[in-house]
């Protein structure tokens, strides 16, 4: 048994990316000074949190063979309802629910795009970035929407810590932990490889892909509302840029790490690792002193690279495919 | 002087295997050599190394009496090599004479002569006698239509050398009897033709020499007028079948009706009525396009019906899903194993397991160890030859697939009632066509209805207990087994 979990370990595509970011955590460690430091580790760990969490609602996705790509404008969205719920007077707890419920009505309307009226997600995702992001700007009137120190006991759930790690570190790290066991050890899970590995083959086995996704993208916008929010309790305020980098970030770090853009593969491991990676390596130009424009530049090339090394590996299946004699 | 063509010693080495070990043979203009071989026999992997697609390890090989190395299969189409490889490599939205000249489009000025174009095109469609129009969207063809259309646009690179994968697979009878004409012109224009089936009956109408494979080596060569079934399955498998059909334990003992079909329409399917009794096998005989895939799927609520009744156990249902055809008991194993059967890069028990997951619950998880055991019955039970349930289903022989999805329909957890196989034998070796039947017959006697749907006449009339036979959509005829003959199904076929 314990030799089959070293093998599996060995041959899994995770080891090189481990080793990528044990070289990229080396590299900037050597070159630049305190990028170990306990601090910036531990904002490295809070910057992790919006791309990790809404990568897990798209990590989903994309085994699922669907995509949203608004999911940083939802996000953006939340962070924005909550502020302006407490700014009103709602206990932040009740605010952190209507926010989440209000990201299950924004991904009940892809889902209704999708499943019901037959749209693509990619496309009507699109669609819904221009809606969410003017909307966003109309509601803040192109301010920040601040959370005044009176509430700072919702401060806490952006960038207070237990012992040496940040809460919203351990949110995501749960919410992997949870989605994780869901893929892999529940029927929900495997109907979402399933689906997304053979859509008709799925359908013809019993599966109904329309109710699988349209869970999955109100989960997905559910979760990125959450993340908004954790986003405007470190900021202690809201507006309509905050987390608009969100989706191609997630996106980014979910197949770098090996969740297969065309659906039908990856976990949570590869998203960890994915967005370990991401960060690190951002964090790392930010020591480097790189300028800020320059490495939004670098981050839609990393976006290239891993959808490359997705396609080199599609390729190599397909290949497998056409090896396998008639 | 006639063209040549020679294989000399061709290995190729995958990591691990040896799919082809020192081939040798050769053949002339104006002769059609069969390639056989069983499953893995290594017939594609020759073909492809001889279109350029992939580079052997070890050997030559001579066209014209010159050694060639194609690096790419533009370079073997260059040089007169042409494959028509069993997935057509057609772009749907384009006309057929589009399709037909893809790649070498005659040009006039800064564009496409369009003239020119429709009325080569034209020609070459006259000069194989079908009936199409040159301006027809691939799209709108029907399956075996859109394989000519592969045929013509090997034609029209004017090739030494063509080379036929499988052709018939998705053919009916009418249209293989179209394609051989074809396939003699082109021996008498004294083109190479090299052609890989596993259909017996077509190897002895079409060929003048058979080379056999097994397991990526020679065995041996003959001339179709030495040659006979016997002696050819003999050799592709190393022993001897004898009558598969005469030697079939079948079920002779039939429950209640199972599944009564009443006026059955949709836009394929026009007044079907039909029953199938429990433990009966029933065969479906038609042409391709017949309507039979049609008529399943919408039994199976994968397709829509516009009227008719469907009565399963006397009881009638309105289907809204697959999902609810399943939970009622009906299984379909559809005509596409690959695209529509398995989740190809999933593991042999997930694939198993697949409609049952939710039998397979330890309060919210999976219950693994049961579902190892559902896997592992499908192994044992269909032979299905994997090291473990593990495997990946791509990384299976067609048969072995095959029965991968018998073992997801027929698992203990299953309540199957009724099975329907569309085409379960296409692309299967003949050792495992015949493993099939049987299982088809054990199937039967566990008081489950067969639908069972083929291409191929005499494994409608060899399998089944009743045969109706479908045309545009109708049934045509019914008949039982020992009444049926291969004239009287395709005279009802083609009505």
């Amino acid at each position: 048994m314990k030799s089959s979990l070293f093998k599996r370990v060995l041959r899994s595509k995770l080891l090189p990316l481990v080793a990528v970011t044990v070289v990229v955590v080396a590299f900037f460690g050597i070159t630049t000074n305190g990028f170990l430091s306990a601090s910036n580790l531990r904002s490295i760990m809070i910057s992790m949190c919006l791309s990790g969490m809404i990568g897990v609602g798209m990590s989903m996705l994309l085994i699922s063979g669907e995509i949203d790509l608004a999911s940083g404008y939802e996000a953006c969205m939340g962070g924005i309802i909550t502020a302006l719920l407490i700014k009103a007077g709602i206990p932040w707890p009740a605010a952190l629910l209507i926010t989440i419920a209000a990201g299950a009505v924004m991904g009940g309307i892809l889902a209704f795009l999708v499943n019901k009226v037959g749209l693509m997600g990619f496309i009507s995702s699109m669609a819904m970035i221009s809606v969410y992001n003017g909307l966003d700007y109309i509601v803040t009137k192109a301010q920040d929407v601040t959370i005044t120190a009176e509430h700072a006991s919702f401060y806490s759930l952006g960038a207070g810590t237990v012992g040496f790690l940040p809460i919203p570190f351990i949110i995501m790290v749960v919410l992997m932990i949870i989605y994780g066991l869901i893929l892999y050890k529940t029927e929900f899970g495997r109907t979402i490889y399933m689906t997304g590995g053979n859509r008709a083959a799925a359908r013809l086995a019993g599966v109904n892909r329309k109710k699988i996704t349209s869970i999955l993208y109100i989960n997905n916008s559910a979760i990125c509302a959450l993340a908004g929010s954790l986003v405007a309790a470190r900021m202690h305020c809201a507006n309509a840029a905050a987390c608009t980098s969100g989706s191609i970030d997630a996106i980014t770090a979910a197949v770098l790490g090996g969740v297969s853009f065309r659906g039908g593969d990856g976990n949570m491991g590869c998203l960890f690792i994915g967005v370990a990676l991401v960060t690190f390596f951002n964090s790392g130009l930010t020591a480097s002193g790189l300028q800020s424009y320059w490495q939004i530049v670098v981050q839609g090339l990393l976006l290239v690279v891993a959808l490359c090394i997705d396609f080199v590996n599609e390729r190599s299946r397909q290949k497998a495919l056409s090896q396998v004699a008639i | 002087m006639a063209h040549s063509l020679e294989f000399k010693n061709i290995g190729k080495l995958y990591p691990g295997v040896k799919a082809l070990d020192d081939i040798s043979f050769r053949t002339e203009g104006g002769k059609v050599l069969a390639l056989m071989g069983e499953n893995g026999a290594g017939k594609s992997t020759l073909l492809k190394i001889l279109a350029g697609d992939i580079k052997q390890s070890e050997g030559i090989y001579l066209l014209d009496g010159k050694e060639q190395d194609f690096k790419n299969p533009h370079e073997a189409i260059l040089a007169g090599v042409s494959v028509i490889y069993q997935e057509r490599q057609m772009i749907p939205a384009l006309s057929v004479a589009e399709n037909i000249y893809a790649g070498f489009l005659p040009k006039k000025g800064g564009g496409i002569d369009r003239k020119t174009l429709y009325a080569n095109a034209q020609k070459i469609i006259d000069k194989f006698g079908l009936h199409m129009d040159a301006h027809t969207k691939v799209a709108r063809l029907s399956v075996a239509y859109q394989q000519m259309v592969e045929i013509m646009k090997a034609y029209s690179r004017n090739p030494t050398v063509i080379c036929f994968d499988e052709p018939t697979a998705s053919l009916s009878d009418a249209e293989i009897s179209a394609l051989f004409r074809i396939i003699s012109e082109l021996k008498e224009e004294g083109k190479i033709i090299l052609y890989v089936s596993h259909r017996m009956a077509e190897i002895f109408q079409v060929a003048d020499s058979i080379v056999v494979l097994k397991d990526g080596k020679y065995v041996t060569s003959m001339d179709v007028a030495d040659a006979s079934e016997e002696k050819l399955i003999r050799a592709m498998v190393g022993r001897d079948i004898g009558d598969t059909y005469a030697n079939l334990k079948r079920n002779d003992k039939y429950g209640d009706v199972v599944l009564e079909v009443k006026n059955l329409n949709n836009a394929k399917v026009h007044d079907v009525s039909l029953t199938i009794r429990r433990g009966e096998v029933v065969g479906l005989a038609g042409l391709v396009g017949a309507g039979r895939t049609e008529l399943v799927r919408a039994i199976f609520a994968a397709d829509k019906v516009t009227s008719g009744e469907i009565i399963l156990d006397g009881q009638p249902v309105h289907f809204k899903s697959p999902h609810d055809a399943i939970k009622a008991g009906i299984a379909l194993c559809p005509e596409d194993r690959k695209e529509q059967g398995l989740v190809l890069f999933r593991s042999i028990r997930e694939n198993t397991t697949m409609p049952v997951l939710s039998e397979l619950k330890k309060g919210a998880f999976l219950d693994k160890k049961k579902e190892k055991e559902i896997a592992q019955e499908a192994i044992e039970k269909y032979d299905i030859r994997t090291d473990t349930m593990e495997k990946l289903t791509t990384q299976l022989s067609g048969g072995n697939q095959q029965k991968v999805i018998l073992g997801r329909w027929t698992n203990s957890l299953m309540k199957t009632k009724l099975l329907i196989l569309d085409e379960p034998t296409k692309g299967i070796d003949v050792g495992t066509k015949a493993e099939i039947y049987q299982m088809v017959c054990d199937i039967a006697s566990q008081g489950i209805g067969v639908i069972f749907i083929s291409s191929e006449t005499p494994e409608v009339i060899g399998v089944a207990d009743t045969i109706y036979v479908m045309h545009n959509g109708r049934i045509t005829g019914q008949l039982k087994r020992e009444e049926a003959t291969e004239e009287k199904i395709l005279a009802l076929a083609m009505d």
